[in-house]
């Protein structure tokens, strides 16, 4: 079975959130190790990484749009949206409770950032696999 | 007390080969989803909604239970 629009869409945003949000750990690790602690210091890096990642999304679903007939989203794209979100928010609400439990114990401002992007990243890769694990295993 | 697993089949193949060879995509253009969908609702991967269950049985001019069974396995 061919991918739809909306699954090829997801793997877009995949790749995207991978490649762009993971560079961006790589830097910011190295960052952090090397002891910047200054959270301004890590904006323009963020910015870059957001202007890129939208460019590939954007370039890619272009490409993906013009090769595919073009679909609105149905029931069962947005069921397993539904279903996907479901099953990987839990992982935003523990870095969310991580960081409110770091700010107790007054960690540095640019951990508690960083926990939160991370967690917001991580709930966001599962999100898409478990949609793409949908789309080829049934909802 | 467990309650009995359901599982839904269709007729919807057979279908639409009694209806000259009808496409998943001629199907899926008149039930208004994507072709994917109406592939996943044929290979038992998805149970359509109410709404496009009665849209797929109107196309085929059939009742309701002769497009889409019912099964309950223990």
């Amino acid at each position: 079975m061919g991918a739809s629009l909306e699954e090829k869409g997801v793997w877009l945003q995949l790749v995207a959130t991978v490649l762009g949000l993971g560079a961006y750990f790589v830097v910011a690790g190295l960052m952090l190790s090397a002891g910047v602690t200054a959270l301004p210091a890590y904006v323009p890096l963020f910015i870059v990484t957001v202007v890129m990642m939208v460019a590939l999304m954007v370039a890619g679903f272009v490409v993906a749009a013009i090769a595919s007939r073009p679909e609105g989203r149905d029931e069962r794209d947005r069921l397993i949206g539904w279903r996907a979100e479901n099953n990987s928010s839990w992982v935003l609400a523990v870095g969310v409770f991580a960081a409110i439990t770091g700010m107790l114990f007054s960690i540095n401002n640019v951990w508690i950032a960083h926990l939160l992007l991370l967690s917001m990243f991580l709930s966001e890769v599962l999100g898409q696999v478990l949609r793409l694990v949908y789309y080829r295993r049934g909802v | 007390m467990v309650p009995a697993k359901v599982v839904i089949r269709n007729q919807i193949r057979a279908l639409r080969f009694e209806s000259g060879e009808m496409t998943q995509q001629d199907l899926a253009d008149r039930i208004g989803v994507s072709r994917q969908t109406v592939n996943a609702i044929e290979g038992g991967k998805y149970s359509p909604s109410l709404e496009v269950a009665f849209r797929v049985a109107q196309v085929f001019d059939k009742p309701l239970e002769a497009v889409f069974q019912c099964l309950m396995t223990e």
